[in-house]
């Protein structure tokens, strides 16, 4: 992909949960309605209904903890890999530059199913890696892709004129990078990034396809022995969906605490 | 209270066509999950084949009815049947207390057990015991993932597919795999890349049977299957296609 400038202004979607903004009071009213909604659901649920939920309630804590360990995990691993494959991008060394350009485009054109079953098994043959460590590696290569675009328009959307006139005080190409330009770049990427985190989230349940008991694989593993399937999912949503809410939330917060500080 | 007439006279129409529905039909559909080989399986021009496939149609030809197969995930396979995308299942599903309790099930068909794959470096392992403190694999909720989960101080890890849970074991992720006995045999002693690494170790330690599942109460089609076992039964069919599939 080159940038095309068009002259109209693009229009901006998130793909993660809607981060609630103080001036947009319609979402932020339906953040508190869906957030606070669903842990009451979950308590009507777990000590209004306990015999058909309590136990599912019980049953699924441990895949809770998975699910936020590879998420985190991922996102982590991502961050490093995405900025490696966005200075990549933005290198003046051709050869550099065109194997994170590949990179970018090879991942980005593979469904993330297709290549988390592929990461897995690959890597299974020819190294012993633990299983959630795999999953989070594979995770961290396809996040990594996307996570690169929004470092390399980070990057970019810091004005030329600051890297010149880093250069004209005398500092070199790499530390005029380092000190100057990124510290600035990670502000502008944040939100993006906030927006990765949550997608990542609830992409991380595809992981259980690959037999790491994060949140949706015990639920499965529950409702495969006890068939109560409505009930189960009915939980492994509300569940996720509190833990997608909360955490924009805690975003929209970090969002706020850095505008202050500028 | 109109609302409450129309309700009732809904409801009386939903429970006559239910009756209906659960007539003697003339075809059915049924599922599998074919990734269960030798028992179900797909070949290489992608048809569903296997002893589970061969017995449904000889079943079916006896009681004269016909059969559409519909291949479906394993997780998840009861509850395409609650909510009415095929008729019956036959997929090596074990008659256990707690499906009875939610579905019927045909008299049983033949009967397998579980038994335990381990690497072949694995000198000292014969029961799931001997892999405490090892994680130990098995497809989502069979009776191999129930018999896992017994055993304390093992650790479960359940699959999707059973070739996936010995493709992990290859990739030393996992000690062990608990299935069916014929499907053990088939990927430990059969398949190509897994021969010289799996060995098959002890005894099958359980005697399930297999039956045909069917939605809770339709009482009329597992009449039919189950005149349809007898037939098969009493003309030694089933014996050719165990020896065609699992011999």
């Amino acid at each position: 992909m080159t940038d095309n400038q068009t002259p109209h202004k693009a229009i901006e979607v998130g793909d993660g949960a809607a981060i609630p903004h103080k001036s947009d009071s319609g979402l932020f009213t339906a953040w508190r309605i869906a957030f606070f909604g669903a842990i009451g659901l979950c308590l009507f649920l777990a000590f209004g209904r306990p015999d058909q939920y309590m136990a599912i309630f019980k049953f699924v804590p441990d895949g809770i903890l998975v699910t936020f360990k590879v998420t985190v995990g991922s996102i982590l691993l991502a961050i490093v890999v995405g900025l490696i494959a966005g200075l990549g991008r933005i290198s003046t060394n051709r050869f550099i530059n065109g194997l994170a350009s590949l990179y970018v485009e090879v991942i980005r054109g593979i469904p993330l199913l297709v290549q988390l079953f592929y990461i897995y098994y690959a890597l299974g043959r020819f190294v012993k890696i633990p299983d959630m460590l795999s999953a989070i590696i594979a995770m961290a290569v396809c996040y990594g892709a996307y996570m690169g675009e929004i470092f390399r328009a980070g990057i970019q959307s810091i004005p030329k004129g600051q890297m010149e006139a880093a250069l004209s005080l005398g500092m070199s190409r790499g530390q005029a990078m380092r000190q100057v330009i990124l510290p600035q770049a990670f502000k502008v990427v944040l939100p993006p990034i906030g927006n990765e985190f949550i997608a990542l989230l609830k992409d991380s349940s595809l992981v259980s396809i690959l037999a790491v008991s994060d949140l949706l694989r015990r639920g499965r593993e529950y409702a495969s022995e006890t068939f109560s399937y409505f009930e189960t999912y009915t939980v492994i949503a509300l569940i996720y969906l509190v833990m997608t809410l909360f955490f924009s939330k805690l975003i929209s917060l970090m969002e706020e605490r850095l505008n202050d500080g500028r | 209270m109109k609302i409450f007439r129309t309700l009732t006279a809904t409801m009386t129409l939903v429970a006559a066509l239910s009756v209906t529905a659960f007539a003697a039909p003339k075809s059915i559909k049924v599922a599998t999950d074919a990734t269960w080989p030798p028992m179900e399986m797909v070949d290489a021009n992608k048809k569903i084949v296997g002893y589970d496939i061969d017995f449904m149609n000889a079943v079916a030809k006896e009681a004269g009815i016909s059969v559409e197969f519909k291949n479906t995930a394993w997780d998840g396979i009861f509850a395409g049947l609650d909510s009415g995308q095929y008729d019956a299942i036959i997929s090596s599903v074990t008659i256990t207390k707690e499906r009875q309790a939610k579905y019927d099930f045909t008299e049983p068909y033949t009967s397998i057990g579980q038994i335990l794959v381990v690497p072949k470096t694995d000198k000292t392992s014969k029961v799931i015991a001997n892999l405490k403190g090892k994680k130990v694999g098995a497809q989502i909720g069979t009776t191999g993932a129930f018999e896992i989960k017994k055993v304390p101080g093992v650790e479960l890890k359940t699959y999707d597919e059973i070739g996936l849970a010995f493709e992990d074991m290859a990739a030393g992720r996992i000690s062990g795999v608990v299935c069916d006995e014929p499907v053990a045999a088939h990927f430990a002693l059969q398949k190509k890349e897994y021969r010289d690494k799996f060995k098959v170790v002890g005894k099958s330690f359980t005697r399930e049977g297999y039956g045909i599942v069917v939605k809770k109460g339709n009482s009329a089609l597992v009449a039919l299957l189950n005149k349809g076992i007898k037939a098969v039964k009493a003309k030694k069919l089933d014996v050719k296609i165990h020896n065609k599939w699992v011999k």
